[in-house]
C-alpha cells in the first residue's frame, strides 16, 4: 500500500514537472529574445506577462479570434523601459511561419510606411510591427527619441529571433509587375467572402485606388476546385451575371454583380485562379498565374 | 426519415399536434418566447433603441470578423443600418475599412456607426485613463474618417468597479460633449454584475450584451437585461449564435443545419427588449441567411423542431464563464478553462491547441487537479458535461 502510494506521488509529481517544463518551453524561448542587454541601455519595467490562446481574449478580447483562427500558440507582453522613453513589446508566436505572415497580412494595409525588417514590417509614429519566422511582433513606444529605440529594439529582435525572412513560397511564384506593395495575405477564413474558397492567398495589382484583387484558393486537389468554381458561378448568376469563359483556359467563367463588381476565374489542377475588377489584360495575369502554378 | 409523402392520415394529424403541444409546452417554460408580431410582407421589423430614438432593423451587422467591403456593401444594400466595430479589431484595419466604404457610398446620414475603446487596467491614475481613452477615440474617428459616431461603447467591462471607474466614464461624458460620439454605450460579458452597476448611474445610453439560446433558463440573467431596457438602456445582443454551427461533442455531426443560425438568431431577437443583434457574418452565405430573419421572427417548423430538441442546448454546452463550478470542486480545478480547452478541440477542430490551452493552467488547477477523482462529480447548471469534457480532455493528453 504504501509502496503504491510512493508510486503515485513520484508519478504525480513527475507530470508536475513535465507540466512545468512543457509549459515553460514557449515562455522561456520567447523570454530568451528579450533577454538583457537591450539597445538604449533598455530594461525590463516589471514582470512580463504570457498569455496562451484560452487566455489570450482576457488581453485583446473579440480581436482574439483572429490570433486563435491563424493557429496562435503563445503570447509575451513587455514593459520596457530608459531613461527618456517607454515602451512596450508583444511577441506572438504562431504555429507556422505562413500562419505568422498571415496574422501580419490581416492587420497591416498598403498604406502604412514600410520597414525592411523580417519578412516585412511597418512603422508609424510610437509604433513598430514586423513578422518573421513564426513570430508577429508587435512594439509600441512613447518619450524622447522613442521611435528610434523601436528600431534598435526590432533589429535586436530580428536578429535573435532568425529563421525564415522571406515570403511563402506560393506568393513568391505571382507575377510581380504591377503588384501594389505590401498587398500578399494570407487568408485561412472566408477569403474575399466566400468560405468556400478558403485557405487563399490575394495579392492587389494595379493601384491603392483602382485595383484588381488576385485570389488563389487552394483546394484538395482538382475535383475540389472545380467545386469551388461551380459554387463561385452559382453566386454570381445569383447575384448579378455569370457565364463560361473558354477563352480563359480550364473551366473558366466570367460574372459581376453591384457588390463585388466583376470576376474572371478558371482552374489550375487544385488552385481555383480568380481576379477581381480585372484590368484589361486580366485574361493573360490569369493565364501566366496558371503557367506558374503548374 | 419518413419522406412527407410517406406520411399516413395519421402522421398529417399527430405529428402537428404534438409540435405545437411541445412548442406551446416551450412557451410555457419561457424558453421559448412568443413570436413578435409578423409585420406587413416585406416591411422589415425596426425597434427603438432605448432613449436614443434610433430606429433600427432588427439584424445589424457586427463587422468584427468580415474584412471585405463587398460585404458591407451588400449589407446596405439588403436594407442593414448599423454597423458595429471596435479600435482593438484588426488593429485599426475594421474600422478603416467601415470608414472607406461608408464614404464610398455616401451614407453617413442614413446609418448608425458604433465603435468600442478599452480602458487597459494596468493605468491606475483617472486622469490618465481618461487621456488615453479620449486619445483612442480621437483614433478611432480618423480611421473612420468621421467626426462622430453613433455609440460609443466602454468596452469589455468585467466587473462592477469597472464600469464605474472615473477615468473612463469621464472620458465618456467629455466626448459626448464635445459631439464626438451621440451616445454612450457599456460593452460585457459579465452582464449581471455589470448591469447591476451601471442601470443605477442613469448614464449609459445603450448596452451590448450577450444573449443566447443557451442562456434561456437563466432567469436572473434575461431579467437584468429587461430591467436595463425598462430603464431606457438600449440593449443590442451579441453572441446571439452559441459558437456557430460547430458543436462541441465530438461524436455529434460536425455541422449544424442552416435552420439552427436562423432559429438562434429569433430567439434572441424574440425578446422584445432587445433592439437589435450583430451577428458578426463574415460571408455573404452566412449575411443573407442572418438577415432572412429581418421580415418575420416567426418560427418555421424545422427551426421549432431544432429549438424544441433540447439536446442542442446540451450538446452546445456553451460554459457561460460563471465560476460557480470553480467554487464547488474540492480541488479549485480550473475548470471554465478547462472548458475551454474542450471547445477547442471540437468546436475550433484544434486537439493540439486543446491540449496545449489545457497545459497552461497553473499548476494544480488543471488535468492535473483531475487525476485523483476518477470522474467528475461537480454539476454545471447550464448543462456543460464537466465530467465527460474532462474525461476527453485527459484522454487527448494521453494521446499527445
Amino acid at each position: 500500500m504504501k509502496l503504491r502510494f510512493f508510486l503515485a506521488l513520484i508519478l504525480v509529481l513527475a507530470t508536475d514537472v513535465l507540466h512545468a517544463q512543457t509549459q515553460d518551453v514557449h515562455q522561456q524561448q520567447l523570454t530568451r529574445f528579450l533577454s538583457s542587454p537591450l539597445p538604449a541601455r533598455t530594461t525590463a519595467d516589471g514582470s512580463p506577462s504570457f498569455y496562451k490562446p484560452d487566455s489570450l481574449y482576457q488581453y485583446i478580447d473579440g480581436a482574439a479570434d483572429v490570433y486563435l483562427l491563424y493557429d496562435f500558440q503563445s503570447l509575451l507582453h513587455q514593459d520596457l523601459k530608459n531613461v527618456t522613453a517607454q515602451l512596450t513589446a508583444d511577441i506572438y508566436e504562431m504555429k507556422t511561419p505562413e500562419d505568422a505572415f498571415g496574422m501580419f497580412s490581416s492587420e497591416r494595409s498598403p498604406t502604412y510606411k514600410f520597414a525592411a525588417i523580417g519578412v516585412e514590417g511597418y512603422r508609424s509614429r510610437g509604433l513598430l510591427n514586423f513578422v518573421q519566422d513564426r513570430y508577429y511582433v508587435k512594439l509600441t513606444g512613447s518619450g524622447t527619441n522613442s521611435d528610434l529605440v523601436l528600431d534598435q529594439l526590432a533589429n535586436t529582435l530580428s536578429q535573435r529571433i532568425g529563421g525564415i525572412r522571406t515570403l511563402p513560397a506560393l506568393l513568391r511564384k505571382l507575377p510581380q509587375n504591377n503588384v501594389v506593395p505590401h498587398s500578399q495575405q494570407y487568408i485561412r477564413k472566408d477569403p474575399l467572402g466566400h468560405g468556400f474558397l478558403s485557405p487563399a492567398y490575394v495579392v492587389s495589382y494595379g493601384s491603392v485606388k483602382q485595383q484588381s484583387k488576385l485570389l488563389i484558393s487552394q483546394a484538395l486537389d482538382a475535383s475540389g476546385a472545380k467545386g469551388r468554381i461551380d459554387q463561385l458561378a452559382a453566386h454570381f448568376k445569383q447575384t448579378g451575371q455569370c457565364a463560361s469563359a473558354p477563352q480563359l483556359g480550364s473551366n473558366g467563367i466570367q460574372g459581376k454583380n453591384s457588390f463585388e463588381g466583376s470576376v474572371i476565374a478558371r482552374t489550375e489542377g487544385r488552385y481555383v485562379i480568380l481576379i477581381m475588377n480585372p484590368a484589361p489584360d486580366g485574361g493573360e495575369i490569369l493565364k501566366a498565374v496558371a503557367k506558374s502554378l503548374s | 426519415m419518413k419522406d412527407q409523402r410517406d406520411w399516413s392520415r395519421r402522421d398529417f394529424i399527430v405529428k402537428p399536434v404534438l409540435w405545437a403541444g411541445a412548442a406551446s409546452l416551450l412557451n410555457r417554460t419561457n424558453l421559448l418566447p412568443e413570436s413578435s408580431p409578423t409585420p406587413a410582407a416585406g416591411a422589415l421589423i425596426e425597434r427603438t433603441l432605448g432613449k436614443t430614438g434610433i430606429r433600427l432593423p432588427v439584424v445589424s451587422m457586427g463587422v468584427m470578423n468580415a474584412d471585405v467591403p463587398g460585404i458591407l456593401r451588400r449589407s446596405y444594400e439588403l436594407g442593414i443600418r448599423h454597423f458595429d466595430t471596435a479600435a482593438v479589431y484588426q488593429q485599426g484595419r475594421n474600422e478603416e475599412m467601415v470608414g472607406n466604404v461608408i464614404k464610398e457610398l455616401g451614407i453617413r446620414d442614413r446609418v448608425i456607426i458604433s465603435t468600442k475603446q478599452v480602458a487597459r487596467n494596468r493605468f491606475t491614475d483617472a486622469s490618465e485613463v481618461k487621456k488615453r481613452f479620449i486619445s483612442g477615440v480621437e483614433a478611432s474617428l480618423q480611421r473612420l474618417q468621421m467626426d462622430h459616431v453613433d455609440i460609443l461603447y466602454y468596452h469589455s467591462v468585467d466587473s462592477a468597479d469597472a464600469a464605474k471607474a472615473d477615468g473612463p466614464l469621464e472620458a465618456l461624458q467629455t466626448l459626448k460633449k464635445a459631439g464626438k460620439t451621440r451616445f454612450v454605450g457599456i460593452s460585457t460579458h459579465n452582464t449581471i454584475e455589470v448591469l447591476n452597476a451601471a442601470i443605477p448611474l442613469n448614464f449609459f445610453d445603450v448596452t451590448l450584451v450577450m444573449l443566447n439560446y443557451t442562456m434561456a433558463r437563466d432567469q436572473q440573467l434575461l431579467s437584468t437585461i429587461e430591467r436595463a431596457s425598462k430603464n431606457g438602456i438600449g440593449v443590442v445582443a451579441m453572441k446571439t449564435q452559441a459558437g456557430g454551427t460547430v458543436r462541441p461533442d465530438p461524436k455529434l455531426p460536425k455541422l449544424l443545419a442552416p435552420a439552427s443560425q436562423t432559429a438562434l438568431l429569433k430567439w434572441a431577437l424574440n425578446h422584445e427588449f432587445v433592439t437589435t443583434a450583430i451577428p458578426g457574418f463574415s460571408t455573404y452565405e452566412h449575411l443573407e441567411q442572418d438577415f432572412s430573419v429581418v421580415r418575420n421572427l416567426a418560427y418555421t417548423e424545422d427551426e421549432q423542431r431544432f429549438l424544441n430538441d433540447q439536446t442542442f442546448v446540451a450538446e452546445a454546452e456553451f460554459c457561460q464563464q460563471c465560476g460557480s463550478c470553480k467554487d464547488d470542486c474540492p480541488k479549485k480545478a480550473d475548470i471554465p478553462t478547462m472548458m475551454r480547452s474542450h471547445m477547442y478541440a471540437v468546436q475550433y477542430r484544434n486537439a493540439a491547441l486543446a491540449r496545449e490551452t489545457v497545459v497552461g493552467i497553473s499548476t494544480g488547477r488543471g488535468l492535473d487537479a483531475c487525476k485523483d477523482c476518477a470522474s467528475c462529480q461537480i454539476s454545471c447548471r447550464h448543462d456543460v458535461k464537466i465530467a465527460r469534457k474532462i474525461d476527453e480532455l485527459k484522454n487527448m493528453t494521453l494521446l499527445a
